[in-house]
């Protein structure tokens, strides 16, 4: 077992025409020894680049990459004891799976046959796989193949496994309980893994920290509920949680943000992280809106509003919500969270609130975050979980 | 509703069903005309054969296994000379090819296009343009016979005159390089990337990868491939007449061309019966990679 450490590394692919694309900028990761980090993103945003970097299938432009403290820039893939998981399995279609298994021992070391074929077993027996060994990849169900692709990588023993959407090709049932066994499995075996995925439920899930990425530049690297509850910036913000969070472009007008849609009174402690800017970006969770059918609004907080479409998702409902005080044209909607016990239907006149203390405010021009919501409300919530 | 389209497709289909086998029957009776024709000829007695309606079976006093007999007897040694030829010269271009393919396709390095190139621009040479080039290489340049005659003596069964047909495979093994390469090459390149990869860092060095991986994925290609240069090497004349030009070594199709043909005239039924012999092997090549092959050009 070992930590990894990417330090400033930078990838550049060069297109045919001498145009130069920044795939992976300066990207600084430490990764303790069996820790599970989950490096997530938008498609194209570098994070299968940054993997296959650390694997060795893509070279490094810049900065330096280590595992147990020693640099492995320059290290064939398969010196580099690692063992890759990818999206399509990329199991061998002509080998049965046992011969799937073995086919990196018998390559890589220098193992006795029986040897080989006992820690293929074990490990067979371990994923539940052990009825399949004499079949073909062909043969199998997606959920199967993916089995096997994880007992290929774990047959390995490696220092650093690295998954590559591992998941993301089977269906959503057994998408769930896999999550479950993978997490279960990393913990057993106490492998440092590098989980990649565009799925922000998984990022939340699944990792003891995680990475996020946007367009090759890392964004934040905290525990999930770090990321989730104090975003460095807008876009982590609106990455990370599902229903996404609510945003709103505000003019800040000394104490008071003035939207197209509606204002917002500031107390004098938040008007000072405020103080810098012009123009913000306020931001809302929906779980965080405060929702109450047939009342009136109390303060400058409190937003009249119609419910514009409901989703119910049976333990909750999604409630769209549209500004009474807009024009028929040009209403703005956002999301609000409520139980999926409450009665909402489409037309209610509801009061939706914003309180201060739920609210992140982020700088319109750089995306920073001015002000993240505070957790003083909220005792319960240990981020370092 | 339903009972009624039932009704119509009835009533419908059999006009067109009529048309449509009335046009295949009559494609089938075109294409099995010649061989037919052949056929009854082949099985004609020379002497009762007059000419006028080849194509009708002979009375049954004058058939005759004859022209089978003697075309075996003239082509034998013409058909061991090119089994000798074809079948070294076919596995070893679908070898090459497909290593070509996989250090041209799979493997990464810099310059491949131009080279892929270059093996493309080989399947458009002409076989005309190096006719003399060739007949210069081995006679005058390459002095293989006098290697095939130092190690004849200390291989059974090798004569020194098979320093032609040895020649004449290394020339059809180049000849086929570059359209083997673009077959493999195709196959290829549907591949997973990710699977060569896996096994890349499952340890797997480039040659390893080729030998496990890639060749036993390739087999349905190397039964297209197979077919395909077994039919053009047997059906060879031009570099067989340019490098063999005659003697021992002369292959089935150089004997083909001279056979029954003499003064008193030509022996159709001996030529008939000799085109189906030498015609024979890959047929028997097409049968017995037939369902590979269909995997091949339909993977």
């Amino acid at each position: 077992m070992a930590e990894l450490t990417l330090d400033s590394v930078t990838k550049v692919f060069t297109e045919d025409d001498g145009n130069e694309i920044v795939a992976v900028d300066d990207v600084d990761l430490d990764i303790e020894d069996s820790d599970f980090l989950v490096l997530v993103g938008p498609s194209g945003c570098g994070k299968s680049t940054t993997l296959r970097m650390i694997a060795g299938l893509e070279t490094i432009t810049d900065g330096t990459i280590s595992i147990g403290g020693e640099v492995v820039n320059n290290k064939p893939p398969a010196e580099r004891d690692i063992a890759m998981v990818f999206q399509s399995y990329a199991l061998y279609p002509h080998m049965t799976v046992k011969q799937n298994m073995s086919f990196g021992l018998e390559e890589s070391t220098d193992m006795p046959d029986d040897e080989i074929d006992e820690i293929v077993t074990d490990t067979a027996s371990m994923m539940g796989i052990e009825e399949l060994l004499d079949r073909q990849p062909g043969e199998l169900s997606g959920g199967q193949q993916q089995r096997v692709a994880l007992g290929r990588a774990i047959v390995r023993d490696p220092e650093v496994f690295l998954m590559d959407e591992p998941l993301s090709n089977l269906d959503a049932k057994l998408r769930a309980s896999m999550r479950y066994e993978l997490q279960h499995l990393q913990e057993e075996l106490g492998v440092t893994t590098v989980y990649v995925t565009h799925d922000q439920t998984e990022a939340m899930t699944m990792g003891d920290r995680i990475a996020v990425l946007d367009d090759g530049v890392l964004q934040q690297v905290g525990t999930p509920l770090e990321c989730y509850h104090t975003p460095n910036n807008h876009f982590v913000a609106g990455f990370i949680g599902e229903p996404s969070m609510n945003f709103f472009d505000m003019d800040v007008r000394g104490g008071t943000l003035e939207g197209e849609s509606f204002e917002y009174e500031l107390s004098p402690e938040v008007e000072q992280n405020v103080s810098g800017s012009d123009q913000v970006t306020f931001g809302i969770r929906p779980e965080d809106i405060e929702f109450r059918p047939n009342a009136m609004p109390t303060d400058g907080h409190d937003f009249e509003c119609t419910v514009d479409v409901v989703e119910p998702t049976g333990d909750a409902n999604n409630v769209y919500l549209a500004f009474d005080e807009d024009v028929e044209e040009e209403q703005t909607t956002f999301i609000v969270t409520v139980s999926g016990m409450q009665r909402v239907e489409s037309g209610d006149k509801v009061v939706a609130r914003f309180p201060e203390e739920a609210i992140h405010l982020f700088d319109d021009r750089t995306g920073e975050a001015l002000k993240n919501r505070s957790l003083e409300d909220v005792d319960s919530v240990d981020m370092n979980v | 509703m339903s009972q009624q389209t039932a009704a119509d497709s009835d009533a419908g289909l059999p006009l067109k069903r009529i048309g449509l086998y009335a046009v295949l029957i009559g494609m089938i009776v075109f294409y099995l005309i010649p061989i037919e024709t052949g056929l009854m000829t082949a099985i004609t007695h020379p002497d009762a054969y007059t000419g006028g309606h080849p194509y009708l079976p002979p009375a049954p006093g004058d058939i005759s296994l004859q022209p089978f007999t003697n075309a075996v007897d003239a082509l034998g040694q013409g058909m061991v000379n090119s089994v000798i030829l074809v079948v070294p010269a076919t596995i070893l271009s679908g070898l090459f090819g497909s290593m070509a393919a996989y250090g041209l396709t799979t493997v990464d390095w810099r310059g491949q296009i131009g080279i892929y190139m270059l093996f493309v621009a080989g399947i458009f040479i002409p076989y005309q343009a190096v006719l003399v080039p060739l007949t210069q290489f081995w006679y005058n340049i390459v002095p293989l016979q006098d290697w095939v005659e130092m190690i004849a003596p200390m291989i059974p069964f090798f004569q020194d005159y098979h320093w032609k047909l040895v020649a004449l495979i290394i020339t059809h093994t180049a000849y086929g390089i570059p359209i083997c390469t673009l077959l493999f090459r195709a196959h290829y390149k549907k591949l997973s990337d990710e699977m060569v990869e896996a096994a890349r860092l499952d340890g797997a060095s480039i040659q390893r990868i080729y030998r496990r991986i890639i060749l036993p994925l390739s087999i349905p290609m190397f039964a297209v491939v197979f077919i395909y240069q077994f039919t053009q090497i047997w059906n060879d004349l031009l570099f067989a007449l340019t490098i063999v030009q005659f003697g021992d070594a002369a292959v089935v199709t150089q004997d083909l061309v001279g056979i029954g043909v003499s003064q008193e005239g030509t022996n159709f039924p001996l030529r008939m019966a000799s085109a189906l012999v030498a015609a024979l092997p890959t047929l028997l090549v097409y049968i017995v990679f037939g369902d590979k092959f269909a995997k091949g050009v339909t993977a």
